[in-house]
């Protein structure tokens, strides 16, 4: 799989209406100023992933819901454990952080997290372009990020050589700050693109 | 000088005393490390689905069957001998769950299966294996000992 130059600019900006979107709904829900940065489009080889994903063993909270739909794909909200714990206490008005591995009340806040945002990506790329997608219902885990990764990956049985993921990062509240992944299924590039007559 | 080399995902690499093999975070793929301690030569591969199937395309590494071939070529190639081969292996989990959604395909399980499956076929022994679970590992491979290095976040460490 090759990528031009112009369809790479257009996941680009998918990613920038969608995150910004995403972004929006994250600081309204915590009441605080969230900065995004510009969406990078990576489209890397399996082997060469912890280019895009770090270390692959780093442990990580994750978020993933599966978008489904006329162009298929998946969502993952990626931050570390402190980011996620900083959030939950910010949502449930704790004094301190919750022990996120085993308070299921921050956990399922978190999840709540996932799904607005995810929702609002979604809806936003819904809106811009009429194609319908259709969030899942959101899963939680804490563990090392290649490892989730991979099973994302593999849900469907089957995956590609090289994996195209928008990702952009989302910083604010104190220390917070977090990677929202995207990544189309195959055959969604193209709807996507012929969006922008690509 | 040890030398660790890294494994990527759907890769495979070999080498020899003193070098070492790990891969970082397996999910539900299986790292799998096939070793011939006389010869002091040793391979492991990060595999993440059972079968290439009939319509095989792309990376071969990705799969059970076509990448243990080419791991045994390598390995060969670096002097070991096949019928002193052992393997060992770990991964397979199960990383998320969901509810109310159609029955998961336990891709881990059946990675594990495929990679059994292979070595059986290849008449290489599995000497131990650490496999399912929820959760995700890093293996570390010591070509010298043959010792395989299992690290967790939340389930510890071993060695098998």
């Amino acid at each position: 799989m090759e990528i031009s130059a112009i369809r790479l600019e257009a996941l680009k900006e998918i990613g920038n209406i969608g995150s910004g979107h995403a972004a929006t709904s994250l600081s309204n829900m915590l009441q605080t100023r969230i900065d995004m940065a510009v969406p990078k489009v990576w489209l890397v080889p399996l082997e060469r992933l912890s280019e895009a994903l770090g270390q692959m063993d780093a442990m990580k909270t994750a978020l993933y819901l599966k978008v489904e739909g006329d162009a298929p794909g998946k969502a993952m909200f990626v931050l570390s454990v402190e980011s996620a714990e900083i959030i939950a206490k910010k949502l449930l008005y704790m004094t301190a952080p919750p022990e996120i591995h085993i308070d299921e009340m921050a956990q399922s806040a978190l999840r709540e997290v996932g799904n607005i945002l995810v929702s609002s990506f979604v809806i936003a790329l819904t809106e811009f372009s009429g194609i319908l997608l259709q969030p899942s219902t959101p899963a939680l885990a804490i563990d090392m990020i290649g490892a989730m990764i991979d099973a994302v990956l593999l849900e469907e049985g089957k995956v590609d050589d090289s994996i195209l993921i928008i990702d952009t990062k989302l910083s604010g509240l104190d220390e917070m700050e977090g990677k929202f992944l995207y990544i189309p299924d195959e055959g969604s590039l193209d709807k996507l693109l012929g969006v922008f007559g690509l | 000088m040890s030398n660790t080399i890294l494994v990527g995902m759907a890769d495979f690499k070999v080498g020899k005393t003193p070098d070492k093999l790990m891969t970082a975070g397996l999910g539900s793929c299986i790292g799998v490390c096939i070793y011939d301690l006389q010869s002091q030569v040793g391979g492991m591969a990060h595999i993440m689905l059972p079968s290439s199937g009939d319509n095989m395309k792309g990376n071969a590494a990705k799969y059970a069957d076509s990448c243990i071939e080419l791991l045994l070529k390598d390995l060969y190639r670096l002097g070991a001998n096949r019928i002193r081969l052992k393997a060992k292996m770990a991964g397979g989990a199960q990383m998320f769950s969901f509810t109310g959604k159609t029955p998961l395909l336990k891709i881990g399980e059946r990675n594990a299966e495929a990679v059994e499956q292979e070595l059986k076929k290849a008449g290489i022994p599995l000497l131990a294996y650490d496999i399912g679970g929820t959760f995700g590992r890093t293996i570390n491979f010591n070509i010298k000992t043959g010792d395989l290095h299992i690290k967790t976040i939340s389930h510890g460490e071993k060695v098998i």
